[in-house]
This record gives C-alpha cells, structure tokens and sequence, in this order.
C-alpha cells in the first residue's frame, strides 16, 4: 500500500493549524509568540535536513557514518538535556553523555541483535529510528530526574545538612531526592504504557500503519519500543544521578552553587 | 578550656555579597555562646560556615586547633548538631524520626531501645506518648525538642542552634535552658530570646557581618 504523500500546498494549509491556538494563547495573556514560531520553524528546518540526511544515510548505509549520526544524536541530547535542567554543560558533559549512551545503547543492542535481527545488524533503516526514538525519550525523562533532584537538594539545604549532620554520608544523605527524582523521571513513561492505545495511538504505530505494514507488526515494533524506551530511561536516569555526585557537590559534601546556569 | 572553634579574620561571600567581614571570636569547649544582631546580619551564616557549607573567602577557620579541611569538618560533623527554628525530622513519626540516625551506616547497630528513647524525651519535657505521633501533627517547639533529643541519642556535644527557644512555652524553655547547661556540652547560638542569652557565657553582637561587640 502505497502511502499518500501531502503536497506543498497542504503543507502550507499544514501550518494553518498552529494559528487558532496562537491566537487563544494571544488573547490569554500568554505572549509565546517568539517562542512558538521559533519552535515550529526550528521543527521544521531540523526535520527537513534529517529527512534529507536520512535519505543518503540509507542509502549508504555504513557502519562508521551509523555510529557517527547516533554519536552526534548523543552529543545534542547531552546540551539538550542539561540546559533544560538549568546544569552548566561544563560540569556535567562527561557524566550525562556516558549515562545516556549506556542506557540508549544497551537498548539499541538488545533490539537489533536479539529481537529484531535485522541484516546486517547495523542496518540505518532500523538502528538511526530506533535510537532516535528510545535517546527521545530519554532525553525528557533525564532533564526531569536531573532538574528534580538539583532544584530539591538546593531547596531543602538544611533537610540535607541535617542528614549529614546525622551521620548520613554523601549518597545516603541524597537517597531521598533521588528517589523522587528517579519517580519524577520513570512515572510519564508508566503512565503512558499504561493507556496506550486507550487514550492514545503512539506515533511509531501511527507511522508505521500510515506507511502501509500491518497494524499486527506495528504493534509488535510499538511494544518492543515502549520496554526499550522504559529500559534506557530507568537506565540512563539512575547511571546520570549516581555519576552526578561526584562533580556537583564539593569537598565538604555541599552541592556546589556553580553546577547552576543562570536563567 | 580548650579552644574548641576559633574564626581568624574570616569573611564569606555569597555571590556579589560579602556575608561576613573580617571575624574573628573564639569558643571553648563547654563554652555557650551566643549570637545576636539584626535579621541579614550573618549571624546564621556563622554556623553554616563552620559545617563547611559557605566556603570561606578569606581567613581561617579552626577546629580543635586545626584549619577547616574534608577531615576537620567530618570531625565537627560527627559532633555537631545543628538546630534551626523549623528543625527537620525526616520521618513520619517521631519514633522514626529519633531513629532515623541509627539506619545510616555510621551508627547502624547502635539503636537505642524504647526505655532509652523515653528518657531522653522526659529530660526535655517531653512525654513517651509522643513517640508514636505523627511528626506533622506536633508542635514547632516539639520539633526542636525532638531534634535536641536526638542529638543526644548520637552523644552530639557541640550544639549549632538557631533561635531555638523561639518556639517554646516557659515550662518547655526551662527544660532546654537546663539541659544545654550541661558543662560538657559546648554551644554556638543565634538567638534573640533574652532568657536564653542571660544563660549564656559570650555574647556576640554582629552588625553587617563584623563583629560589633563582645560581652
């Protein structure tokens, strides 16, 4: 089935959808105007030069040229992520980077090379989707554990020093903002699983019927995406939070005020 | 008497804003002294400088005759308990918050029984019934009672306290006036209260973070 394809002039009509809501927003007071328009053109120009990208990507379907588009994914994750937390890049690059690699990858891995089996392994068609997909939603559930966990810690300065000075050490002292921060990040993916398809038809199955497989097979590829998804965030949200702690707090165990960008 | 705390020409910062300027006090062990000043003065600031929670910009702070580093401060930490005007308890009982201390690896396996547990309430005039209320149902002035007891729990002897009779009823301040008067423990205060600073042996006056007066 061959997928019908929106011609330009739709496209432009396309546009005309964000108009109604700009306007109420407009009206409530809310000036976005910059923002929004920025936001939808920055969408649009971003996705433009994926598709582009995407299409030679394909195409030429090297190992190297792979795993140089899912590091470069990785890398404005990293500044994606700690800006939206409020954390200077300078601090944390190293210790968000690692734990968001390891938990997009270990998922990445264990879809193509135990579930899907696609040939070859490294094939862009499956690996640059899925790792945008899964690194997606990581990226939202680590700029919440990260942004909770700071701002909590900052907050209840004297819950924390009263822990320390109760003989709680470093990560027992931090053990219950990071358990918040860790609920924080985790509940939007479980609150998702849990009304999937009732409340909601996720896109990649969208997608995928849209694009003419069946609705049997988009339902298998939704399912093994959620648990992935599910995986490298619990993943990257714990490895992200314990590898934190060893550049944001000082000598004496203090959260350092530098670790936050000024807004 | 030993020095116990000695800030030499000590300033602290925070940002653009210089805190404290240039002081310099002593205390001994067993020593109870107190600040007073007005609000913004840097009063609090001097006890959350000695737990090594402001970094100190210029001068010296000594514990126990040595300069404030990783190991002094764990060292004050093991023996300090700091003690604010909404002191926090960390738990949903007060049983639980008493015993909270005792579920970190520092002082697991020393829990204290009930009868202990008692005792030590009944010395700052508080009833075993409390043990098993809901920490957010007892007063503020219970909550610092609470905290002062499980300091004690810990065997804590240098006492951090910030207007810690703010709270309390004459018959509850009696109990915490007495128990601070214990020789072996040393106290740093912020207060305001005047019943709490006849108690004490020094008193501090700041004003905008220099010392204006000693007494």
């Amino acid at each position: 089935m061959d997928t019908v394809d929106i011609s330009q002039t739709r496209m432009v009509l396309l546009y005309g959808i964000a108009v109604l809501p700009w306007l109420l927003l407009w009206a409530g007071g809310l000036r976005l105007s910059h923002d929004l328009w920025l936001s939808i053109l920055r969408m649009s120009v971003q996705l433009a030069l994926v598709g582009l990208y995407l299409k030679y990507l394909f195409a030429i379907n090297a190992p190297a040229l792979n795993a140089l588009w899912i590091a470069v994914m990785l890398v404005v994750a990293d500044f994606t992520i700690l800006r939206r937390a409020g954390l200077r890049v300078r601090h944390f690059f190293l210790s968000t980077l690692a734990a968001i690699a390891a938990g997009t990858l270990f998922s990445v891995a264990y879809l193509l090379f135990l579930v899907i089996r696609p040939e070859p392994l490294y094939d862009a068609r499956y690996l640059v989707p899925l790792a945008g997909m899964i690194l997606g939603n990581c990226l939202q559930g680590n700029v919440i554990g990260l942004e909770r966990f700071y701002c909590a810690i900052r907050k209840n300065e004297n819950e924390y020093l009263t822990y320390l000075l109760l003989g709680a050490t470093r990560r027992e002292a931090v053990r219950p903002y990071f358990r918040e921060a860790l609920k924080a990040s985790v509940s939007p993916t479980l609150a998702s699983m849990a009304t999937l398809g009732l409340v909601s038809l996720p896109g990649m199955m969208t997608g995928q019927i849209l694009g003419g497989s069946e609705p049997w097979v988009a339902v298998k590829y939704q399912i093994a995406i959620m648990l992935c998804i599910f995986a490298s965030m619990s993943l990257a949200s714990v490895l992200n939070l314990a590898l934190s702690l060893s550049v944001a707090f000082n000598d004496f165990d203090v959260l350092r005020g530098e670790i936050f960008r000024q807004r | 008497m030993a020095i116990l705390v000695r800030f030499d020409r000590v300033s602290v910062a925070a940002g653009d804003r210089t805190i404290l300027r240039n002081l310099s006090f002593e205390i001994g062990e067993g020593e109870k002294a107190v600040f007073r000043g007005k609000s913004g003065s840097g009063k609090s600031t001097v006890l959350k400088t000695l737990l090594g929670v402001y970094p100190v910009a210029e001068g010296r702070v000594y514990f126990a005759g040595r300069p404030l580093d990783r190991e002094a401060v764990a060292a004050i930490r093991a023996l300090a308990a700091y003690i604010g005007q909404e002191p926090v308890l960390g738990a949903d009982t007060v049983r639980q918050a008493l015993l909270l201390p005792f579920t970190f690896k520092a002082h697991r396996g020393k829990t204290p029984s009930s009868g202990k547990l008692a005792e030590t309430l009944s010395r700052l005039g508080l009833a075993p019934s409390i043990l098993d209320q809901d920490c957010n149902r007892v007063s503020g002035g219970e909550k610092q009672r609470i905290a002062v007891a499980r300091a004690q729990l810990l065997g804590k002897r240098l006492y951090l306290l910030d207007e810690v009779t703010s709270a309390l009823d004459p018959e509850s301040k009696r109990a915490v006036l007495d128990f601070f008067a214990d020789p072996a423990l040393t106290v740093l205060s912020v207060a305001h209260d005047p019943d709490w600073i006849a108690r004490c042996d020094t008193v501090f006056e700041l004003e905008d973070g220099r010392l204006a007066g000693a007494a």
